[in-house]
């Protein structure tokens, strides 16, 4: 179905119901709806046709959702744009998309005027905030329009959002996700809006991220309150759960962390809140056991583990597994667990498999494998999806099942470490790195070696006022680690470079490494 | 049994879905027979 319906169908039940909080404003279902009507009116008025694609460049807003679902009303696709993109990364998405129209907010027009003679196929560009000599304001035309009664006839393998990944490795690849991707997910993970109280959502992560897109949805159409931040700020973050009386909210882990380090945290009033969920890049243990002790204990945390290119989450470990409970064993149990990254999800089959094609059996690493009805269409114009003949999707994500069907991440294929034949996967060796008590996080990476084919190279950033050394870190590991895996050099930094979801970004490690040797 | 709002009925036969947008008194049939609702396993994260 057409995920404008997500919209309208409770607009039509509970006109009068508040959906949506960004900043001073508070829309209704049926204030929300008339909004996306009218720009659904706007797009066809301008000339924009079935299919076309639509591109937003802004933090999130109530007119960034209004978007979305007016593109969607008006059978167009959807481009959420990252915002920290840089020129060529903005020019390469819009090329590469073909957009046609390009919604731009205050901060971005210088960016979008500097990169515009470069935009071959953008012929409307419209600004989301106050109109300027060169763009006109979408909220004046929005205002002006009549709204639109009838929506486009979508197919459901028409594409409906074009996502391009954060690409930590390469340039980013657009994923093609349809209607009935998003209709599968939202369908069998929430129940539609009944009228009764189903709480208030934060939403902070970026409309660009899939986690963003999908809350978007499964929010409004089971009648959870969303409230917007324009982008992530901890003291913030923290008086909205306070004084919109969140329920359920979803951080990455450098929130996570940040949020455990602002001051006003201890003074926050979180007897609202009971879902916090995390995901978007692994959580460091240091971090996740500190926020197991901060946060009181009715909050349930999940661990939410998917991709872009399964429209979200594929595994969860839910709120029972992360409460530290019961004798000294299940309390070990729990502790080596919370490296796991949860159980699939009743629409989602999973399975490892080896470099073959062959099933692992449990405690082997091998590549995870999921099979989904809402796996992508595919990447925009290639031809590598790494679909397998039985509708598997290799995810080119590491991993092992232990005994109770947990998954545990690896590492990505690409950052796997052969030394001597031998292969390792970094997760493991950080794994191991990160419950030393001084040691707050840690990246392995492979570096190129004469002997070995590759040697294992470790950063470690100690914890805050504490202080370690290689030769501790090395005993350390020996004691836990077959010694092929232990490291072979460590590097003590401050600090590792992630990308803006909190992904460590290991070609910047590796080039740091080969930079030093040169 | 009445169909029932928001709910998602399934035909276990051709396998067709159907999602109830406003309830009245009927069944849904399908394949000449009565559809099976579809439960939906809340998810315990915020999306």
């Amino acid at each position: 179905m057409n995920t404008v319906n997500f919209v309208s169908i409770p607009a039509s039940m509970f006109p009068d119901q508040e959906i949506l909080v960004f900043g001073e404003k508070r829309l209704t279902y049926g204030q929300l709806y008339d909004r996306i009507c009218r720009l659904a009116s706007v797009f066809n008025q301008l000339g924009l046709k079935q299919r076309d694609v639509v591109a937003v460049m802004d933090t999130n807003s109530d007119l960034y959702v209004t978007a979305y679902y007016a593109s969607a009303k008006a059978g167009l696709t959807f481009l959420p744009l990252n915002y920290r993109a840089k020129d060529p990364e903005l020019e390469y998405m819009v090329n590469t998309a073909g957009a046609k129209a390009l919604l731009v907010g205050p901060r971005y027009y210088e960016q979008i005027r500097r990169v515009r003679p470069k935009l071959a196929t953008v012929s409307i560009v419209l600004a989301m905030g106050e109109a300027t000599s060169d763009f006109p304001s979408v909220e004046r035309l929005l205002a002006d329009a009549s709204p639109q009664e009838a929506d486009a006839e979508v197919e459901d393998e028409d594409i409906s959002v074009l996502m391009y990944t954060s690409g930590t490795t390469s340039l980013p690849k657009g994923v093609m996700l349809r209607f009935q991707d998003f209709t599968a997910y939202v369908t069998a993970n929430v129940e539609m809006a009944d009228g009764s109280d189903r709480g208030a959502a934060l939403v902070c992560v970026p409309f660009y991220h899939i986690a963003g897109m999908v809350a978007m949805m499964t929010n409004i159409w089971t009648g959870r309150r969303i409230v917007l931040m324009p982008q992530f700020e901890a003291r913030t973050w923290l008086a909205l759960v306070e004084r919109e009386r969140i329920t359920h909210a979803f951080v990455v882990p450098t929130m996570m962390k940040q949020l455990l380090d602002e001051p006003n945290f201890s003074k926050t009033d979180f007897s609202s809140l009971t879902n916090l969920a995390y995901g978007g890049a692994p959580m460091p243990l240091p971090v996740i056991r500190r926020a197991i002790e901060a946060f009181p204990k009715h909050v349930g945390f999940v661990n939410a583990y998917g991709q872009t290119e399964t429209t979200s989450s594929l595994t969860v470990l839910g709120p029972e597994d992360h409460r530290l409970e019961g004798t000294p064993e299940e309390i070990e149990r729990k502790l080596r667990r919370l490296n796991s990254i949860g159980r699939p999800l009743p629409d989602v089959e999973v399975k490892i498999i080896d470099e073959n094609g062959n099933p692992l059996p449990p405690g082997q690493v091998g590549e995870i494998c999921i099979r989904t009805p809402r796996i992508m269409k595919g990447y925009f114009g290639r031809e590598d999806d790494a679909a397998l003949p039985d509708g598997f999707r290799a995810t080119r994500d590491l991993g092992w099942m232990d005994e109770e069907g947990y998954i545990y991440f690896a590492g990505r294929k690409d950052d796997m470490i052969i030394r001597g034949g031998e292969n390792i996967a970094p997760a493991e060796i950080e794994v191991v790195l990160t419950s030393h008590p001084a040691v707050e996080e840690a990246a392995v990476i492979g570096v190129p070696s004469i002997e070995w084919g590759q040697t294992v190279y470790a950063f470690v950033v100690p914890r805050p006022g504490k202080s370690v050394s290689p030769k501790e870190l090395d005993a350390f590991c020996r004691a836990r680690l077959a010694s092929f895996k232990c490291p072979e050099n460590y590097e003590i930094v401050d600090a590792l470079s992630k990308n803006p979801l909190g992904k460590i970004l290991r070609n910047e490690l590796r080039a740091r490494v080969s930079a030093g040797s040169a | 049994m009445a169909n029932v709002l928001g709910k998602r009925y399934m035909c276990e036969k051709c396998g067709t879905e159907v999602l109830c947008n406003k309830a009245g008194d009927g069944t849904f049939m399908c394949c000449d027979v009565e559809m099976k609702i579809k439960e939906v396993k809340p998810l315990p994260s915020s999306d």
